[in-house]
């Protein structure tokens, strides 16, 4: 059941931010690999643009899961989200 | 001493006037010199909108200081900024490491990648793909 739920967002998300070839169809629940993704040596926490890739509408920090990050990308990725955040460069939550 | 490299950033309340806000900047200048600091960089971003509001207010005038020190005038300049009501709000980073980690991990990547494109070379087949990769 909270699974199912859960449907709606992650496709929300997967249409949204990426770039990457998923073809028309989509797996029941969600991708469990986007194709490795190549993250900068340095995140700069500054650049709001680059960060904005990691937030879906809601103004959370995308899940890994969905990202396909490295765990360690995704840490260092998730400071700078919320060092931007801090300095209201990124929203906490976002209403639309 | 330590040799630490920091980021600046503050954020001025909007309606404080143009030459209030450069006078501000150079006063933080002076103080990270006399602190012993060096400023690397001074970047007046400008306004920008907040991404949520701040004390009531939806926009703010964006400053950002590199400085080369010890850590000894961050404490002093932060003393300061949280009692300048200029200063909306104010954050430090600090840079060094993670830039030393950063330049590490691409001599890493590009070290990997040169073996790749030669390792390529002597099968015979096309190296575009270890660029494209890169």
């Amino acid at each position: 059941m909270a699974e199912k739920e859960n449907e709606m967002p992650m496709e929300a998300v997967l249409g949204g931010g990426s770039e990457e070839e998923f073809g028309d169809k989509m797996p029941r629940r969600y991708q469990r690999r986007r194709p490795r993704q190549v993250v900068p040596e340095y995140v700069d926490w500054k650049d709001v643009e680059y960060l904005r890739q990691f937030i879906p509408e809601r103004g959370k920090i995308m899940p890994r899961r969905i990202s396909g990050i490295s765990a360690k990308d995704q840490r260092r990725i998730a400071t700078a989200i919320k060092r931007a955040r801090a300095m209201a460069m990124l929203p906490f939550v976002s209403d639309n | 001493m330590a040799n630490r490299t920091y980021e600046v950033m503050y954020i001025i309340d909007p309606e404080t006037s143009a030459d209030k806000i450069t006078k501000l900047n150079e006063a933080v200048g002076k103080l990270i010199e006399k602190e012993g600091g060096s400023v690397v960089r001074m970047d007046d971003v400008g306004r920008r909108t907040l991404a949520y509001p701040i004390d009531k207010k939806t926009e703010g005038h964006y400053v950002l200081f590199e400085i080369n020190g010890s850590g000894q005038e961050i404490l002093e300049l932060e003393r300061r900024m949280r009692v300048n009501d200029m200063i909306i709000r104010y954050m430090t980073v600090r840079v060094d490491e993670d830039r030393k980690k950063a330049d590490k991990m691409r001599a890493k990547r590009e070290k990997r990648a040169e073996r790749r494109s030669t390792f390529r070379k002597t099968e015979d087949a096309p190296a575009e793909t270890a660029e494209a990769e890169a």
